[in-house]
This record gives C-alpha cells, structure tokens and sequence, in this order.
C-alpha cells in the first residue's frame, strides 16, 4: 500500500511536469502573417511542414498545370478573405477525395477531391474547410491535446501497472489511444462550420456544402467492398469523423442559418478540370473500386458534357472489372462514346477489340481501321496491323 | 523503493559514459590528394522532444542550434587538413538537379546504414563497400568547383522532462521505457564518379549532446574519425 501511495506521488509529479510545459495560449483566430518562434512546439512542427513542402515540390504527384493551379488557388483566396497570402496551393494528382492544410499554410488538394466536387461552390466549401484550420489554429491544438492525453494514458498506465493490474494498464492505455483518433472531431466540425461560412460570405451556395457529403455518402453506398459501405469513410478530409451522417446533419443545421442562394459557378468548374478528366478517371480506376468509379462516372454524365471521355471510362470500368456480361458493357459504352465529338482515339481501338473477342469481325475490322485514320502515329499502330491482318485472314479461311 | 530509484539514477549516470559507438566502412578508392577541393554540405539536422506519453515534437531550435554547431566543426576539422574548403547550404538547391543529388545521396546513406551496419545483408553487397550514386554527380563537380563532397545527417530525439520522470516512475516500478536516442552519419563522395568512399555512423552517449558547442565538437570529432581528409 506504502509503496502504491509512493508511485502515485512519483506519478503525480509525472503529469504536473507533462503539464508545465511552458505554451503561448491559443488565439481565437490566428494573427496575420506570424511565423511562429523557432523555441516554441508551434515552430517546430512549422520547421517540419516546412520539410514536407520542399518535398511536395519535388513530387511526382504534383500537378503542373499553372491553369488548373491558378484557378484552385483563387477560389482558395476568395474563401481565404485577408488569409490569401498566407496560403500556398499544390494540386496533387492523386485520386482520392482528399485535401490538406499543413500547420504553415501550406494547403494540399488531390485530384480526387476536384474530380468529386461538381461546382466551385463545393470546392469552395472544401477549401473553406481547410483555410480554417488554418486560421482557427488547428493543428496545434490538435498537437497539445495529443500530447496531454497520451501524457495522462502513460500516467494511469504506470499507475494501474504498478498496482499490479497489468492487463488493466493496457486497456485503460488503448482507451486513451483510441480517444485520440476521435477527439479531432472538435476541429473537424468547427472547420465544417466556419468552412461554409467563408463559402458563404465569398457568394457561393452555402447548401452545396450538404452537396458534398451527400454525394460522399452515395459514392461510399456503390462500393465493391463491404468494408467500404460498412465503415462509411475513406482516406478524406472526413476521414476523422466515424459518421458522415451525423457531420451531415450538421452542415444542414447550419446551413438554415445563413442566406439562402449564391453562386455555383458549373460551367466555369467543369471548363477547368475539364483538360484532365481523362487522365484522373484512369487515376481512379487504379483503386480497383469499380462500383465507386462507375458510381462516379455516372455522377459527372449527369451534366451532359464531355460525354465521349466518360463513356470511353466506363466502357474501361467494365472492361478491366470483367464481370459476367461486362464485355457488352463495355461495348455499349465504346459505341456511345465513338458517337461523340470528344471521343478519345482508344475508344475505336478498345471498341474494336471487344467487338473482335464478341466474335463481330466485320465490326471490329471497321474499327481498327477507324483507330488507324484517327491516331496514324499510334505507338500500338503495328499490333492494331497485326489484329487487321488476323481479321483479314479469318475472312478467307 | 528509494534503493530502486537510486538504482535508476545510477543506471542514467552509467549510460553518460559510454563511449561512442561509431563503425568504419571500408575505404573504396584512393585517398584525395592534398589540395582537392572538398564542398562540405550543411548537416541536414532534424531533432525532436520525447515527450512524456511518447509523442515526437519536432524541435526546431534544437534542429538549428544543433546544425550550427556540426556545420562549424566539421568546416573547423576539414579545414585544417590540406584542402581547399566550400561549403554549401542544401535547402538553397533542392529544386533543381542539385536538389535531386541530394535526395539522392540521402537515400544511398540510407541504404548504406540500413545493408551495412544494421545486420541486414544485401547478397551484393556482403563482401565489400561499392556504393555510389552515379557519375551524374559531375553536375556538383562541375557547378562548385569541387573534387569530393562531406554529407552529414544528425536525426534523433532528446527526452523531455515528463519523459524522464515517467522513465524514473517506470524502473522503479520494473517497466522499461524508452528514451530519447540520436543518431549522426556522414560521407564522402568522389564527385568524379559518384563513388561513396567513406561512410561512418556516430551514435552520441547520454552525455554528448550535440546542441551544446563542447558536445557537437566530441561529436564530430567522433563522426569525422577516419576520414580520408
């Protein structure tokens, strides 16, 4: 009991010193243009953004489109207001539905956020998000309350092992652990909340914020993997959150609260990522999640534009799931796209080629040969000769 | 109690007096003849606390102060020697093809540490010392005018106060907890053909501590064993 009553006191000693570390308060809202002193915990993790932004510059992820940059990175400043200069924008061509903002103002958007959202409105919500844990403090206040907590989980732990508890040291440790990765909740749904504000007050249509959980959600539901649908959650800004439903809920409260109406800006959206459609839709095949990207593809049809590039991507998405009947599938989409003035070339070749394994020579014949007129410098020019060639020779046979 | 607790303190005066552990690759190449032009790389320096749930805060301060110091004494130790000295700060090239020498550089050290004196074995490298990066890195010799090029990294973690009571708590109560550890490497580079020529490993003791001017100078001076300088 003696020796109990000693290790408390040892213990307590433990957290007072856990505690005392000297930190400048938190401001409500982050003061213009400070970078924090090299001798505080704020600068060191501004030394280490720092770092990985050098590293974000060197990537090979990173998007050198200076449009498609420029554009991202005025919507960013408008929802920014007197924080414009402080931000740094990189798009990253990574195809999930992702954004973030390091502790420096060095903000992150992927490609699979910009090929989910459906207007400016939505990314503006999505970069008001973001520009508020910026401004509101975020990640050093997500730093002291990690380091508090997982200070008072060694304590308790050393408290209850030392009782003899051992197993009961663990559980209350991993209790604790657990707590972290949710505690961020706090800062994710003020940043919900301030996000569309900012959106708001920039002229958009603050309900386009509900916009992207719904969508969120609806993409989740068409997943080919029951983990996917159950966890209601995938690497993105709302990732934290256990319930997309409940933050959900939440942007709608919110948003009976402020104006109703404000722009939405599609055309002028879709114009932009229009150049890069293709290449992110490929992107996103490579997750090999092809309910989500049919789900996907068939969400950005519904604006009726760019009909040959997304036909072409869901004829790819039921080509390479191959499923029973997903040849015709993919078929019947090839055939929608090559109707379209945006067709890529590889839609008469993949067309071709399915046609050929369905057994319609004369049509895949038509289409190789549509594939050469259109692409005469193909790389593959000499394998489409050689299909041409086996077609050709199958006629005489 | 009191007895496990000094015993716990002793534990912490013992570890002040190690020595260094410090490992000497092989010599691959010829040694530079006195008066070649060596460009001395700033230390790339990241350090962080050990805070006392075990979290690692990254330190900037620590980082720089500790980067200062290595940058003087390694410029203080080689310049004493028979070269002509240059130094070059990394982080004003890291976007063009200096930058990627040196990223790759780091991963060569790396790798070095990591096959070499790690107890992992490459099968091609088992029985010698060959690493290079390439003759591309003509592009250093040519751009600063140097023959050889000194890498230097410092990574690590110094405990924090909390750390410390929670270690002092844990021996008394027969729990290990770990401490904050650091870990310094450094090389040579023929810039003629990009061979590695000497590689070498510092692990400082308790004691050393390299964000103090006396501690970084031991610590170099440790690091810098060897060198065919």
């Amino acid at each position: 009991m003696r020796r109990l009553a000693r290790v408390a006191v040892a213990a307590a000693a433990l957290a007072s010193s856990a505690t005392a570390y000297a930190a400048e308060p938190i401001p409500e809202f982050r003061p213009h243009n400070i970078r924090p002193d090299v001798h505080t915990d704020e600068g060191g993790l501004w030394a280490t953004s720092d770092e990985v932004e050098q590293q974000i510059k060197a990537s090979s992820e990173l998007d050198h489109d200076a449009q498609l940059t420029g554009y991202v990175r005025e919507v960013a400043c408008k929802v920014a207001f007197d924080y414009c200069n402080e931000i740094r924008v990189y798009v990253l061509d990574l195809p999930f539905f992702n954004a973030a903002m390091a502790p420096n103002g060095g903000m992150q958007v992927w490609s699979g956020l910009l090929l989910r959202v459906d207007n400016e409105a939505q990314l503006a919500f999505a970069l008001g998000h973001e520009t508020t844990h910026f401004v509101r403090n975020h990640s050093i206040l997500a730093w002291r309350k990690a380091k508090a907590r997982t200070s008072v989980a060694m304590v308790v732990s050393l408290v209850a092992g030392g009782a003899g508890a051992s197993i009961l040291g663990n559980l209350v440790y991993l209790g604790i652990a657990a707590s972290l990765f949710s505690f961020t909740r706090e800062e994710e749904a003020d940043a919900d909340r301030y996000g569309l504000q900012r959106a708001q007050e920039a002229g958009y249509d603050p309900a386009q914020g509900v916009n992207v959980f719904r969508s969120l959600q609806a993409e989740v539901a068409a997943s080919d993997f029951d983990k996917v649908r159950k966890e209601d959650a995938r690497t993105s800004i709302f990732d934290d959150h256990p319930n997309t439903a409940a933050r959900l809920a939440a942007i709608q409260e919110e948003v009976k609260t402020l104006p109703e109406g404000g722009k939405l800006e599609k055309e002028r959206y879709r114009a932009m990522i229009r150049p890069h459609l293709g290449d992110w839709l490929k992107d996103d095949l490579r997750r090999k999640d092809f309910g989500e990207s049919l789900h996907l593809i068939d969400h950005l049809l519904e604006q009726g534009e760019d009909l040959g590039v997304l036909q072409f991507y869901k004829g790819e998405a039921y080509r390479l799931r191959r499923k029973n009947g997903d040849l015709e599938l993919a078929q019947a989409a090839y055939a929608l796209a090559i109707a379209q003035p945006d067709a890529p070339a590889a839609a008469w070749r993949q067309l071709a080629d399915v046609e050929q394994s369905l057994g319609h020579a004369d049509k895949a014949k038509t289409n190789f040969e549509a594939y050469l007129a259109k692409a005469p410098d193909a790389d593959d020019r000499w394998l489409v000769e050689a299909s041409l060639k086996k077609l050709s020779a199958g006629e005489h046979s | 109690m009191f007895r496990k607790l000094a015993i716990a303190a002793c534990m912490l005066l013992v570890s002040a007096c190690a020595s260094t552990n410090v490992k000497l690759a092989d010599m691959a190449g010829p040694k530079p003849p006195a008066g070649s032009k060596i460009l001395i790389i700033q230390p790339d320096v990241q350090l962080s606390m050990l805070t006392a749930g075990g979290l690692l805060e990254p330190r900037a301060d620590w980082s720089q102060q500790a980067r200062d110091n290595l940058a003087h004494e390694i410029s203080a130790t080689v310049d004493g020697r028979s070269h002509t000295i240059t130094t070059l700060d990394p982080s004003t090239v890291m976007e063009g093809r200096a930058g990627q020498l040196m990223r790759l550089q780091e991963a060569v050290d790396v790798s070095i540490l990591t096959y070499g004196m790690m107890g992992v074995v490459l099968p091609t490298k088992k029985d010698k010392f060959d690493w290079t990066l390439g003759d591309g890195t003509k592009v250093l010799a040519d751009t600063y005018g140097a023959d050889y090029a000194l890498f230097t990294y410092g990574r690590g973690s110094y405990s924090s106060g909390g750390r410390k009571a929670a270690w002092l708590v844990g021996a008394a109560l027969g729990v290990s907890i770990p401490m904050g550890a650091q870990q310094t490497f450094a090389s040579l580079v023929d810039l003629k053909t990009g061979q590695v020529v000497w590689f070498n490993m510092a692990v400082p003791p308790a004691g050393m501590d390299m964000r103090t001017a006396g501690g970084a100078a031991d610590l170099t001076k440790a690091l810098l064993k060897d060198v065919p300088l």
